[in-house]
């Protein structure tokens, strides 16, 4: 656990090991989905049985239109929390003032019950890549990052949650494991952690690892939440694709991560070839079949025999469906 | 300076691979193959070419998204040249896609191959694709921008003083009816590139949905001056004074458009 190393900020003083408490006191939402567009007319009209969503916070901070309008109805019916793309906790370019607080105001509305987005960087020089691109993992790194995620807490005066993301490179210069970057993170800033299990199974296997080992070297005693999701194996690597059913390896990784966290939170992420709501919901329900009973790694992947590339970390369905709503007189 | 010279610390590494992500030119294999460790498959710059092609993809796939009518007009074909152009000639500087399609009309004004020469010998054709992309931005800003949902509208009995413009509104003028032929595509329809006539439109969001009138040069006027604040007696003052109009010419052309406009959202109460 983090020394609860106190540090002044104007008239607020921030503790590290609070935020680390805050982290530990966290509730256990259960099964939840992502907040899409396309099933919003579905959720409002339905109330579906799920317990909780999650929503991408870019799009909403600047809502004014129906996306808020929806998030503000389901916030008042469901836990939520907020899910970030572009904090780029991991970029060289100053920290967005101008977001944070819009994401701090956002969450203030909207009493998400926590924030997170992803150990990665966006980009530099200004530019936003709206990809999730990622960092060496050294000693240098680590300073780096923490120091920007002691200054997002202190902004949001809320711990940050922070995501591994999926990974195609790996740097010669790293020194660190993930797991064990994200372990140091956590203990020098006091962030909480959301083990995206989808991506521990591609970034493993487009870096050689062993994604059981993985598993058992992450610090799971920090994790708020998971993620499961589908991907697209292309023989020599794998796609962070999001559009398809969740493997049935990856739902084993699940059961194992399961049991180390304690029964996280969990979430499915759905963002490509988006199915009906009940379609999703039912692939999220698969989770209860693997909240038990012994992890079996004796699988075999299914390599997509398209040749064609999917792509990965979609983000076409943050744009909305501007032409569904417009209308002639 | 070489590849490890230049990534030495994390800012250099982040610029470098950033360019050849961004930028037109991808970062040369033999240099990336020095940064980047190689899978048991894979070099290091057979792995960073995910990202390289992924980039280009997602962010095309979005622009399609924010101008889809101007993708069915030129094909996705075209509208992606133009697309993957403008991306490297104005990468997002935004935390939200909501702002990548921003700059897009003017980049097409800006980059059109006629733009020097006189007026009326330019390519109607680019006219169209400009107001077209104008039209579309127009209303995806107005999607997500600030309304008055929720909150009480003028009424037939709101005297002409408190009459004031809704906050989501906005006047569109074109060289080009596009506000029809999007129209055409949205209901699935292929309709023919449109002869030049000049258009002018009222959209207006209530209930969360964007609808678009058709208005005469004469509402556009009276639109143009309430787009500044005015309240209608005023703007109609205006008008009138501004088109050496009656009050009784501008009273019986307000009559025959007052009751549409409230019935339609155009106004609150001010006050």
């Amino acid at each position: 656990m983090a020394p609860a190393v106190a540090r002044e900020r104007s008239t607020l003083t921030i503790d590290i090991g609070s935020f680390a408490a805050d982290v530990a006191a966290l509730p256990r939402l259960g099964l939840g989905l992502g907040l899409r567009g396309t099933h919003f007319d579905h959720i409002l009209t339905e109330r579906p049985d799920v317990e909780w969503f999650e929503a991408i916070s870019e799009n909403f901070m600047d809502s004014g239109g129906r996306p808020r309008y929806v998030l503000d109805q389901v916030a008042e019916q469901y836990p939520v929390v907020l899910h970030g793309v572009s904090l780029s906790i991991g970029s060289t370019d100053p920290l967005n003032r101008e977001y944070l607080a819009k994401l701090k105001a956002l969450a203030d509305a909207v009493t998400p019950a926590w924030v997170s987005d992803h150990l990665c960087w966006t980009g530099v020089l200004g530019a936003n890549s709206h990809d999730l691109l990622p960092i060496p993992l050294t000693e240098k790194t680590l300073h780096h990052v923490a120091e920007r995620v002691r200054r997002v807490q202190d902004f949001l005066e809320r711990p940050l949650i922070l995501e591994n993301p999926s990974t195609y490179v790996t740097f010669i210069e790293s020194t660190i494991d993930e797991p064990d970057f994200l372990r140091a993170l956590s203990d020098e800033t006091g962030c909480g952690l959301l083990l995206d299990v989808n991506n521990v199974y591609v970034s493993c296997f487009n870096a050689d690892l062993d994604p059981v080992g993985y598993i058992e070297s992450f610090p799971c005693d920090r994790v708020v939440q998971m993620h499961v999701a589908g991907h697209e194996h292309q023989g020599t690597h794998i796609i962070d694709t999001h559009d398809r059913p969740v493997v049935p390896e990856v739902w084993e990784l699940y059961r194992l991560a399961w049991q180390r966290t304690d029964g996280a939170s969990t979430l499915l992420e759905w963002d490509g070839h988006i199915p009906s709501f009940e379609e999703c919901h039912a692939e999220l329900l698969k989770a209860r079949r693997y909240m038990g009973g012994q992890f079996n790694a004796g699988r075999s992947h299914d390599v997509t025999k398209s040749g064609h590339e999917s792509l990965s970390t979609p983000v076409d369905f943050l744009v909305p469906n501007v032409m569904e709503s417009a209308v002639s007189e | 300076m070489t590849a490890i010279e230049r990534t030495a610390d994390l800012r250099g590494l982040q610029t470098w691979l950033q360019s050849g992500l961004i930028g037109p030119q991808p970062i040369a294999a033999d240099e990336a193959d020095q940064i980047l460790a190689p899978s048991a498959r894979l070099t290091g710059s057979q792995r960073w070419s995910i990202y390289q092609r992924a980039y280009s993809s997602r962010l095309l796939k979005c622009m399609a998204e924010q101008f889809p009518a101007l993708n069915h007009a030129l094909g996705e074909d075209l509208f992606a040249d133009f697309a993957r152009e403008f991306l490297v000639a104005y990468p997002s500087e935004s935390y939200t896609l909501y702002e990548l399609g921003r700059r897009f009309p003017g980049f097409l004004e800006e980059r059109r191959p006629d733009r020097d020469a006189p007026d009326g010998s330019r390519e109607p054709w680019i006219d169209f694709m400009v107001d077209l992309a104008r039209f579309e931005r127009q209303l995806f800003v107005l999607f997500d921008a600030p309304g008055h949902e929720g909150n009480p509208f003028a009424k037939p009995e709101t005297p002409d003083e408190r009459l004031v413009l809704q906050p989501c509104f906005a006047l569109g003028s074109y060289r080009f009816p596009v506000a029809a032929y999007y129209h055409e595509v949205r209901i699935g329809k292929d309709p023919a590139y449109p002869s030049a006539e000049h258009s002018q439109v009222a959209l207006v969001r209530t209930d969360y949905s964007t609808h678009t009138y058709r208005v005469t040069g004469f509402q556009h006027a009276l639109l143009q001056i309430l787009t500044r604040g005015l309240n209608v007696a005023d703007a109609l003052r205006v008008l009138g004074a501004d088109l050496n109009l009656s009050g009784p010419e501008i009273q019986k052309f307000w009559t025959g458009t007052r009751g549409r406009w409230i019935a339609a959202g155009f106004f609150i109460p001010s006050g």
